[in-house]
């Protein structure tokens, strides 16, 4: 069977693992960027608690994304736990690491200003500060979101959702007439899907950047 | 993207890597970032925990009663096998990848060349975003399953890196520093030699540090391509539901990435020259 025709008999379940890698990662960035902002805005002030958070993070970076599955597994079990975590867990250090330095390249000025129009505290961090971080910010959820693409393929090992399935599928078929054409399937969706979502993020950075520092 | 501030900052970087390694954002996982660097902290700590990590889970495995499947797992051949394929996977692909993509960088920033560049940058950014499992099953259709698979496809992953880094260090020079070296009478080979690579020479360090991690990361993934490694033991311990065959996978796996992350810091401390050192 040539590939377009593999893919439109089996088109039912590719959309399937499609939008289920597509849902897994965006629910996970969605999570991982507001604990990597967080994070960010807690620690950017203090030089410590920046390094750690950053020294913390780069260190989840360098495990392999598979052994990290495989220490989950005995907490978690298999499946959608352990997955949603390790995807979380490496998408931090992109948006930890451009929130701080994003947040820390602020003009002092421009937060003294604030201060002296009487905002308070969180009225600076969430109105002055924060859009002004916001392109370095979306930059690093849109090299994360790159990562997850990939790792998510990896986790479908683990029972993981999505196009990883297929992959594996393939894999575990080799010599089969299908074998190549799935593993082709889920590869290329996952680069479509990959290209698809940096091309959304930048689309949104657009429409998200404040007027007054838009390039 | 990478506008005028953000090549700045990388200037300054560059010329200071001992500073503030938390003041660079991440642009990409294309060029990877330079001058994560090491306190002695540090360099004293990490390879405590892993030492600890080790030998903690080696006596944990070693006093409890272990079921058949899992004494197969993990008789000591099949461990220190898996382990051993997998340095040699790293220390390979690694040589591979010094190989390809430094002298590959120094061309595509050489003047005939140089035309070249944008479309290499855009295949490693492009490259970057096939899955590496994804590449590994894919070459197996083209050169079959085995070591030798596993190994192309992480040089193939690895490169990329490495190539982007020594590229971006090398037109990040200031120009008159090259214009200078001419200037005295230094050759073209010359001003590569004495000038321009030692100055690069953080941001392809950092590539390859990078290019270490990412190598220890895809093989652990080499077992599925029946290429050994670590990944092979975790791929047991799934498959036959043995949490501590799991175990001890991972934390191998995890070990040693921590372990040759800590070796190519050391390396990076080690060759910078001492004129880009933090003044």
């Amino acid at each position: 069977m040539d590939f377009w025709s593999f893919v439109s008999n089996r088109r039912q379940q590719l959309l399937m693992d499609t939008y289920q890698h597509a849902s897994a990662v965006f629910q996970c960035m969605v999570v991982a960027s507001v604990i990597g902002i967080g994070i960010g805005v807690l620690t950017y002030r203090n030089d410590r608690a920046g390094r750690l958070a950053i020294a913390t993070t780069v260190t989840i970076m360098t495990v392999p994304s598979y052994a990290l599955l495989g220490l989950l597994i005995p907490v978690l079990g298999l499946g959608v736990p352990p997955t949603v975590t390790a995807l979380v867990l490496y998408a931090l250090l992109p948006i930890v690491r451009n929130a701080i330095v994003g947040l820390r390249g602020v003009d002092p000025t421009l937060v003294d200003a604030a201060k002296g129009i009487g905002m308070s505290r969180a009225a600076q961090i969430l109105r002055v500060e924060l859009p002004i971080a916001w392109p370095s910010i979306l930059t690093g959820i849109r090299v994360a979101t790159q990562m997850l693409m990939g790792i998510a393929a990896v986790a479908a090992y683990a029972s993981g959702p999505g196009l990883g399935n297929e992959i594996f599928n393939g894999i575990s078929s080799l010599g089969s007439a299908n074998a190549l054409n799935q593993v082709l399937a889920g590869t290329l969706g996952i680069v479509i899907l990959a290209l698809l979502f940096d091309f959304a993020l930048i689309l949104i950075g657009r429409l998200t950047t404040s007027r007054g520092i838009r390039g | 993207m990478t506008g005028g501030p953000e090549k700045h900052e990388r200037l300054a970087e560059r010329q200071d890597p001992g500073g503030e390694p938390a003041e660079q954002p991440i642009v990409s996982m294309l060029p990877s970032t330079p001058g994560r660097k090491v306190s002695t902290k540090k360099l004293v700590f990490t390879p405590i925990v892993i030492a600890l990590a080790l030998v903690g889970t080696y006596l944990w495995i070693t006093n409890i009663p272990l079921d058949s499947i899992e004494r197969n797992s993990l008789s000591g051949g099949a461990v220190r096998q898996a382990l051993w394929q997998q340095i040699k996977l790293v220390v390979y692909s690694t040589f591979f990848v010094l190989v390809i993509a430094i002298p590959l960088g120094i061309a595509l920033t050489r003047r005939p060349l140089r035309k070249a560049a944008p479309v290499a940058t855009a295949i490693a950014n492009l490259g970057q975003s096939i899955p590496s499992i994804g590449l590994l099953a894919l070459l197996t259709f083209w050169l079959g399953i085995g070591p030798g698979t596993a190994l192309v496809g992480m040089v193939a992953y690895a490169v990329l890196p490495v190539l982007s880094n020594t590229m971006v260090g090398l037109r990040a020079i200031d120009p008159s520093l090259v214009d200078a070296a001419r200037g005295i009478g230094m050759s073209g080979w010359g001003v590569l030699r004495k000038v321009e690579l030692p100055l690069a020479v953080p941001l392809i360090l950092a590539g390859v540090r990078n290019a270490l991690v990412l190598n220890v990361g895809t093989g652990t993934l080499a077992g599925f391509v029946s290429g050994g490694g670590l990944g092979t033991i975790i791929t047991n311990g799934i498959v036959t539901q043995r949490t501590r065959v799991l175990i001890v996978g991972s934390v191998l796996a995890v070990a040693l990435a921590l372990l040759v992350d800590w070796l190519a810091s050391l390396a990076e401390l080690q060759m910078t020259p001492h004129g880009l050192e933090a003044g």
